[in-house]
């Protein structure tokens, strides 16, 4: 038996390249360098990890721009089998339920599925949604902040790290799992199966041949919209540049500003 | 086998005003409600009042009764369970189904949720069996003027920027919190509230996942953390964070770091600070030898006083900082120790000149 594995990816702006129009008024992205999103590195690792001792497909899927996918040519240099575009127009600005509603079209059109892995989050949104939004389309259980998971004959166990302890839980398949960010560590992408997956080539899909209706899709089957945006007040600093002589006067300033508290008063 | 929902477009509910009262989820373990949901029956409170409506708490369980008891001195005026032996332990799948429920029977207008790890996983797929959007991590919540519209405010990356998402026209208009952004509820002596718990059998298909093992550790929750100080690469070391540690004691701190010092196993990857670590809100955050790249200042900029230290005058850090020490880490840090012990030993007072005193 082959396991049919299917990964969510998301590619994600740099952090670093993204600035706040001044004019506008909003987040421009679009001139961020795209990164994979962590976590679904640690989702396909999560995947690879399974493929390296079960006998295992693995098809990678990211719903977004054209652009992307260079995002879905390195994960099939890391071991992917096949990687899927869904890219359309009519896509953009979906909120969760959205995109949830289009990844699970793609995941019924690709037909069947053992297990997906998701990432716990995005750095983006960061909604944490999309994972438990797909298994509810697919009336699959879900096993969320998972750090690892194994396959053991028709069931999954995978060990989730809650607030207060880790817990290893054990479900049947069909399932999908969230891994947290860091969960392990993702491996390099080999330079012939890069050269071997521009080849084979992606595969895309868009609203049409996911037979979705495009009222449905993007902004238009989004049930929240995006009301107004504030920028927080960045704090004033004091911005005191000291040297160590200096140090004395700092530490007075701070206690007398109760930073630092002397004593048991601690959180008063 | 593969067996799914009908793909169905998030359909608008043909009357809008049938729905009405603020529900709160109320997580609960041992008896007792959880304090991060106490936060959003306060808040629930808050806004139930704004729009003349009842505050609902609802909850799925083993035994709810003492957890209505409860509810009803945070204020709720009615309490509505589902109860079942086989509810003790939280599990997606079932506990979607009967809140889903619950929430179809009702029709309430606002769904709170608090943004905890159980939260979190149940939110999205409840939304999208009652067919709603949700906000996620909002950290302010309130009504427009003159409706029943519900404000809520999300950080969106990295907070840089504040979002007001709305949900105009389906219900319930759901939200999770981000914990710790809200006051928790008061109590309300000789509140009465209108107890209603279910009893039901939990059909075979939702008891296939099996809870096989369950290990007590506390994560190192750095974002209710007062104080922090954090080491980056530039510690050199890592024995460099035995300094970091020193200092943290003295002042009673936890331990942050940046992200390459976790890479290379320096420190364990629950202490990191940053945009792929955690966001933290200290009184005082220390920097030392971290160079203020974004993703390490977005996860602390909104701290109330910043100390940072780098030999390098250029650093960006210097830009966040209230206080830039210009020096190597490994002289001030010791100092900065030396003279919180002169005061925790009497030498010096505040008030007092510290030249004085030392
Ligand atoms: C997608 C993504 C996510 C990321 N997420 C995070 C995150 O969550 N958290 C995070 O921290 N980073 C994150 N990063 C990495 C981030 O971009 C920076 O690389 C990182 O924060 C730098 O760490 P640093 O300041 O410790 O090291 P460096 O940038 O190398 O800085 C070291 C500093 O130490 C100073 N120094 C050297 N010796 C001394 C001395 N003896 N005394 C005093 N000062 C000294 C140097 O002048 C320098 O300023 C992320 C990056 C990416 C691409
Ligand atoms: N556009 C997308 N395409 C593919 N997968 C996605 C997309 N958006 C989110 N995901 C997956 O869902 C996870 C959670 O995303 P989010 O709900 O945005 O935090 C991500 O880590 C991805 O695995």
């Amino acid at each position: 038996m082959v396991l049919d594995i299917i990964v969510m990816i998301k590619q994600v702006p740099d952090a670093e390249e993204i600035f706040i129009d001044p004019v506008k008024f909003t987040l421009n992205r679009s001139q961020a360098r795209g990164v994979i999103n962590p976590a679904d590195e640690n989702a396909l690792e999560a995947a690879l990890m399974i493929k390296d001792k079960t006998p295992a497909k693995i098809t990678v899927i990211t719903m977004g721009p054209p652009a992307a996918e260079s995002a879905l040519l390195e994960c099939m240099g890391r071991g992917a089998d096949r990687g899927i575009l869904i890219t359309d127009r009519a896509f953009a600005a979906a909120d969760t339920y959205a995109t949830s509603l289009t990844l699970a079209a793609a995941v019924k059109k690709i037909g069947r599925f053992d297990l997906i892995l998701a990432g716990e989050s995005t750095t983006d949104s960061g909604t944490g949604h999309v994972g438990p939004g797909v298994a509810e389309f697919m009336q699959a259980d879900q096993v969320t902040y998972s750090t690892s998971v194994k396959i053991e004959g028709d069931t999954i166990i995978a060990e989730r790290e809650l607030e207060h302890g880790i817990e290893v839980v054990q479900t049947p398949m069909p399932a999908l799992v969230t891994m947290l960010i860091n969960a392990n560590i993702p491996r390099r992408s080999s330079l012939r199966r890069r050269i071997d997956a521009m080849r084979k080539g992606i595969e895309t899909m868009d609203h049409e041949s996911l037979g979705l209706p495009p009222e449905w899709v993007g902004i238009k089957g989004s049930p929240t919209i995006v009301g107004s945006l504030k920028i927080p007040e960045e704090k004033k600093r004091l911005n005191k540049t000291i040297t160590l002589e200096e140090i004395p006067e700092m530490v007075k300033e701070l206690i007398e500003n109760k930073a630092i508290v002397l004593g048991d008063d601690e959180d008063a | 086998m593969m067996k799914m929902r009908e793909l169905i477009n998030c359909v608008v509910p043909e009357n809008l005003d049938e729905y009405r009262d603020v529900f709160v989820y109320i997580e609960h373990s041992d008896g007792h409600i959880k304090k991060s949901t106490l936060e959003m029956l306060g808040e629930g409170k808050k806004l139930a009042k704004k729009t003349d409506e009842k505050l609902v708490g609802v909850a799925v369980g083993e035994e709810l009764t003492p957890i209505a008891k409860e509810a009803e001195e945070y204020g709720c005026d009615i309490f509505l369970g589902t109860e079942s032996p086989d509810l003790k332990d939280f599990a997606s799948v079932p506990y979607t189904n009967y809140l889903a429920e619950m929430i179809e029977d009702y029709k309430p207008n606002i769904f709170l949720m608090s943004g905890t790890r159980e939260g979190r996983d149940l939110v999205s797929r409840i939304a999208i069996r009652v067919m709603t959007g949700v906000a996620a991590d909002c950290i302010e919540l309130d009504i427009v003027e003159n409706t029943k519209i519900l404000s809520a405010w999300r950080p969106s990356f990295g907070d840089k920027t504040i979002d007001q998402i709305l949900c105009r026209k389906h219900r319930p208009q759901t939200i999770t919190s981000r914990p710790g952004s809200y006051k928790v509820a008061e109590k309300q002596p000789g509140n009465k509230c209108d107890i209603k718990i279910k009893k039901v059998t939990v059909p075979e298909a939702m008891k296939k996942r099996k809870i096989l093992s369950f290990r007590p550790k506390d994560r190192l929750d750095l974002t209710s953390a007062k104080k922090i100080v954090s080491g980056g690469l530039g510690l050199g070391k890592p024995e460099g964070f035995e300094l970091i540690r020193n200092l943290a004691d003295e002042l009673n701190a936890e331990v942050g770091a940046s992200r390459p010092v976790v890479d290379l196993g320096w420190i364990p990857y629950e202490h990191q600070v940053g945009q792929t670590g955690q966001t933290v809100r200290a009184k005082l955050y220390i920097a030392a030898g971290i160079s203020g790249k974004i993703q390490h200042t977005v996860g602390m900029i909104n701290s109330e006083n910043i100390v940072s230290i780098n030999n390098d005058p250029e650093a960006e850090i210097a830009k966040v900082s209230d206080y830039f020490i210009k020096a190597d880490l490994y002289d001030a840090i010791p100092k900065i120790i030396e003279e919180v012990q002169k005061y925790k030993n009497g030498k010096a007072v505040v008030g007092e000149s510290p030249e004085k005193a030392a």
